[in-house]
């Protein structure tokens, strides 16, 4: 009986790693997952709410919503946004007015929470699908989201 | 629970209160171990599984320590054994490591973070910390400032990580002793903190006798984060970031478990939609965690090829958290009052579609995995953990499953949608390494039946509860129970109505994992001792946290 | 079919017409030794290029392709690569020990070389007792491998080496019991002979089921022997990291490397010569139009066809199968493989009767 048991046990095996051979030989032919990627650069889409990188989008007349109220700052939990501001005389009214002056933004110290884009309340700030973040320094990666000379846009009544 | 309460009364230091299924017991320190004795051993409804060690600092009246007690017969249930000492100087409280093995790592936890020395215990080193850093973090007087502790360039030498101390009653003193860990002649060997089996940086060093492992020392804190110490700075918007970097491998089950925290304190109505859709993301991350585990077995195993398959399969799912949420391993999708946005057109569809390959390729992965002899040789009659060991050491989750220990906190407490849903508590009797690794198989076809059954019946309405835009929780403490990947999760938040919590503590599913490896490893083989590992499928970021 | 003994002893009567017999010698050696240690090299480098795709392919992947067209020249990017890499010297390794057992690993496979018979007339030496000088020199390795791993004075390496000799050691047994089932077929241990013996049929047809017995024994064995795939205990990476070698950096890590995938090939290139017809075109008694077309095909090809086909089937295993633990790699090897091939050579001379 154990002589049985045992010539028994192997043809078993056997056919229990034949089996897995065979799995392995169908994976051999399936069609390759690998994604090739500077190839494939550009030509495959990202998913829309993918958390690339923080940027404030700007409108043909280099205007941003941005109104320096500094709630994304506040709610940062790392000190990832600085915000600086500046008085700045409204030729309308008269007054002075707090407006943006630089909107940094630390890469390097991000961790994508998305708490600033959830609670900005002029939706001023977005995550764009950008996710090549690779550079040479790392005060590269301190990013100024206002552009150059952007002022506030004009709210649409 | 009546029982409980009339045998409690009989204790005329202790003062009970109840709210809901929980019950907190306030005991003197001088009468703690009596209590805690006599609900261990009480008959018909013994607590036999200490869920957790809340280490307390209560400012003026001292440190204190919460330890919450659950009876597995009764396991909605709840008692929360409080004590406390207005000694900060050289607090000392009784240990209880000899009712329940879990608490000889959470008093050392508790020690590394308050300073509280327990009698009794025979290692009383520090869990997380190096051995000379000055202060208990988690005290509200400790200083933080870097010179105090500036950032050690050199190692941590192995004479203070083997030196012992404890703390022992004599004549009614307490007197305090060391001891060595290892023998001279003992053959050490260390695996970790960069060790290719150790799925994160732990650090094991196991005396040898051969391939024999004859003890083993883990040794915790490569990634010591202070979450908790942080959260108490931190909003609790602030706070779910965190929580997905605690077992990032079902970060959105923990996000999900702080947010029901929360909104159990804020008394908030969650939409259902949300629920249902916080169910299929749990679920979801519940299949990839396993997924990824079943991988990391085969790796460990020398079956390269396995693990590929595994991150293949895992790869869909990732797909589809971050067509929704925008995330893929930190999902960040879970806020309080519900979720960050509205799914995807696309989402119930790729949901379906996966549900139909993955049935199909966990067909090839049992063939090719469960089904391999040299496999079944190395797993059966290896690591067997018995259902009582599984209780007292405090592994939950698929581990205790394995083991027979229905442990499950989606039927214990059901949450969010697990009411609608139907499924079975997948239980095996045996606990072995094989039970342990087929249980989380079990588990992924289980998962399937509930997405498949919620996919199609999400209902139409917010997705999201409206919350005020700084959020203070009430003044209170407030304990929430999920099950995760690895095990049951807890979240215990002590509030006093500010905007952020005046303590938080994390339940660690993955801390106990490790004492079941501590029971479970000794005189096998070192092969086993890997295998054994792998089967209980911790993850380092979690115990270190 | 072409006979490479044309070109080999042109080159002898060339150099003989103006060397004494001594100098012939000399230079044949040296140019048979260069000629050897270049085939080494290119096969080392064809066979890592090959284990890579193969492994990427049965794992849904692509594999190399970044150097050269299909990364045909990755392999060769590495060499360089790990010829620059520095050295690490190690503090408390016994120095001469350390680096010997490279050597006597890369030599013991090297010497193996010396014997195979690559095609018609392709062969160094053949000895009359060829296949126990198979047998003994790739034995000769171990004894490397428990060096690297007791001179390294490391605790993952010596328990890999411990590990390995006394694996290594028990395989050798049914490796070569495999082997005599087919010295009992064909009366002979000389090498050239045995291909010979197979011109009309392959030995694997020939010995009928214990030929085939004998072959699968052979494989699995000689697949224990290179340590790899379910047998790769001794440097178990998740268990040992790399066990043995776990010290050894740069080229010195490269030798071991080498000689590991050298290994894989020349337990191939031995199972097709004692099992596969060697460098014998595939013939069917009977068949004499088909036989006439294979005879053909160059025997070179015959013969590394059939070994990559043997090292494809130990890639195949090598990336399916989990690792054993080490009881149950020694209970396979005293409870199963010993007694089957025990009883194979009963069979076989019964056979032969």
């Amino acid at each position: 009986m154990k002589l049985i048991n045992y010539i028994a046990n192997i043809f078993i095996a056997i056919f229990r790693l034949l089996q897995g051979m065979y799995i392995t030989m169908l994976n051999l032919i399936r069609k390759k997952v690998t994604e090739q990627y500077p190839e494939n650069r550009g030509k495959k889409e990202q998913f829309e709410q993918m958390r690339g990188q923080l940027v404030m989008p700007h409108n043909e007349n280099n205007q941003h919503k941005c109104t320096a109220c500094l709630i994304c700052m506040t709610n940062c939990p790392n000190g990832t946004i600085q915000i600086t501001t500046k008085m700045e005389m409204n030729e309308e009214t008269g007054k002075e007015k707090k407006v943006l002056d630089t909107y940094m933004y630390d890469l390097g110290c991000c961790t994508y929470c998305s708490l600033c884009t959830w609670t900005c309340p002029q939706d001023a700030i977005e995550w764009s699908q950008n996710f090549e973040h690779a550079m040479f320094t790392r005060s590269k990666l301190n990013i100024r989201l206002n552009k150059e000379g952007s002022s506030l846009a004009p709210k649409n009544k | 629970m009546n029982i409980v309460k009339q045998k409690l009364a009989a204790f005329s230091f202790a003062t009970i209160e109840e709210k809901g299924k929980t019950i907190t017991v306030t005991v003197p320190k001088e009468n703690l171990y009596e209590t805690a004795k006599m609900l261990r051993d009480m008959e018909g409804t013994p607590f036999d599984f200490l869920i957790d060690i809340i280490g307390m600092d209560y400012g003026d009246e001292g440190l204190g320590v919460i330890y919450n007690l659950c009876c597995t017969h009764f396991p909605a249930y709840l008692i929360a054994l409080k004590t406390s000492t207005p000694d900060r100087e050289n607090p000392m409280l009784y240990s209880v490591h000899d009712l329940w093995r879990s608490a000889g790592l959470y008093e050392r936890e508790v020690h590394d973070f308050f300073g509280i020395k327990f009698i009794n215990n025979p290692d009383m080193r520090r869990l997380f910390l190096r051995s000379d850093w000055k202060g208990y973090p988690l005290r509200k007087d400790y200083d933080a400032d870097p010179a105090i502790n500036p950032v050690p360039l050199e190692n941590e030498l192995i004479e203070n990580m083997e030196t012992v101390p404890s703390i022992t009653l004599k004549m009614g003193q307490p007197v305090e002793s060391t001891r060595k860990l290892f023998g001279e002649e003992e053959y050490i060997v260390n695996f970790g903190p960069q060790h290719p089996a150790m799925h994160g940086v732990l650090h094991l060093r196991a005396s040898l006798d051969g391939e024999i492992v004859k003890k083993i020392d883990p040794n915790f804190g490569y990634i010591h984060r202070g979450i908790e110490k942080m959260s108490e700075a931190y909003t609790y918007p602030q706070i779910l970031h965190l929580a997905d970097r605690l077992d990032y491998l079902s970060g959105t089950i923990n996000r999900h478990a702080i947010c029901l925290c929360c909104e159990k304190a804020l008394e908030l109505e969650v939409p259902m939609r949300a629920h249902y859709i916080r169910t299929i993301f749990d679920e979801l991350t519940r299949i990839a965690s396993h997924l990824l585990g079943w991988g990391c077995t085969a790796m460990d195993m020398g079956s390269i090829t396995a693990f590929v398959y595994g991150m293949r399969d895992r790869e869909k799912i990732m797909d589809i958290f971050e067509e929704t949420a925008g995330g893929r391993l930190m999902v960040n999708y879970n806020v309080i009052g519900g979720v960050a946005q509205d799914i995807h057109p696309n989402f119930q569809n790729r949901v379906k579609e996966f549900i139909k390959y993955m049935r199909k390729m966990l067909k090839e992965h049992h063939i090719l995995f469960t089904g391999n002899p040299i496999m079944r040789d190395r797993m059966d009659g290896v690591g067997y953990l018995s259902k009582e060991a599984a209780i007292s050491v405090g592994a939950t989750g698929p581990s205790g499953r394995a083991s027979g220990w229905s442990c499950d906190a989606r039927k214990i407490e059901p949450y969010a949608a697990y009411r609608q849903v139907e499924f079975k508590e997948m239980l095996r009797q045996d606990g072995l390494t094989f039970d342990r690794y087929v249980i989380r198989l079990d588990e992924i076809e289980e998962s399937l039946k509930i997405i498949e059954q919620l996919i199609d019946n999400i209902p139409d309405g917010p997705y999201a509860a409206k919350t005020k835009a700084i959020i203070r929780l009430p003044e209170g403490e407030f304990f929430q129970r999920v099950e995760n990947a690895r095990g049951e999760f807890d979240v215990y938040i002590n509030s006093k109505g500010d905007k952020s919590p005046y303590r938080i503590k994390f339940r660690s599913p993955c801390m106990t994992l490790v004492n079941a490896l501590q029971e479970t490893a000794i005189e096998s083989k070192v092969a086993d001792l890997i295998m054994i590992g792998a089967s209980l499928d911790y993850v380092i970021p979690c115990i270190d946290r | 079919m072409f006979d490479f003994a044309i070109v080999t002893s042109w080159i002898d009567q060339f150099l003989r017409s103006f060397l004494s017999a001594g100098w012939t010698l000399f230079v044949e050696f040296v140019l048979i030794g260069l000629v050897i240690l270049a085939l080494y090299a290119v096969l080392a480098l064809l066979l890592i290029y090959v284990e890579r795709k193969v492994c990427a392919f049965f794992q849904c992947r692509i594999g190399p392709n970044r150097v050269g067209p299909w990364g045909v020249l990755q392999s060769v990017a590495d060499m360089v690569k790990i010829l620059l890499k520095e050295l690490i010297n190690i503090k408390r390794v016994d120095p001469f020990l350390f680096k010997a057992a490279m050597f006597l690993v890369i030599i013991a496979s090297i010497c193996t070389f010396g014997a195979l018979p690559f095609a018609r007339g392709l062969q160094t030496i053949d000895f009359n007792i060829g296949v126990f000088y198979l047998l003994a020199v790739s034995s000769l390795g171990v004894v490397g491998i428990l060096l690297a791993g007791w001179s390294s004075n490391n605790k993952y390496t010596m328990i890999g080496a411990m590990r390995s000799g006394a694996q290594l050691i028990s395989y050798e047994l049914s490796a070569g019991l495999s082997l005599m089932a087919i010295v009992v077929l064909s009366g002979s241990m000389q090498l050239s002979e045995i291909v010979n013996q197979q011109a009309e049929m392959w030995f694997i047809f020939k010995g009928h089921i214990p030929a085939f017995i004998a072959f699968v024994i052979y494989l699995i064995a000689g697949h224990a022997e290179t340590n790899r795939g379910p047998f790769d205990l001794p440097e178990a990476e998740s268990e040992l990291t790399a066990g043995y070698h776990t010290e050894y950096s740069g080229i010195q890590f490269g030798f071991f490397y080498l000689a590991e995938y050298l290994n894989m090939f020349i337990v191939a290139a031995i199972a097709t010569t004692m099992f596969l017809g060697g460098w014998m075109p595939l013939h069917i008694p009977g068949w004499e139009g088909f036989n006439q077309v294979m005879d053909f095909i160059p025997s070179v090809i015959w013969f590394f066809g059939k070994a990559f086909l043997c090292v494809f089937l130990a890639l195949w295993v090598r990336w399916s199968f989990p690792r054993l633990r080490i009881d149950q790699l020694l209970n396979l090897e005293w409870k199963v493989l010993m007694p089957i091939s025990l009883i194979n050579i009963l069979l076989m001379a019964l056979l032969v009767l």
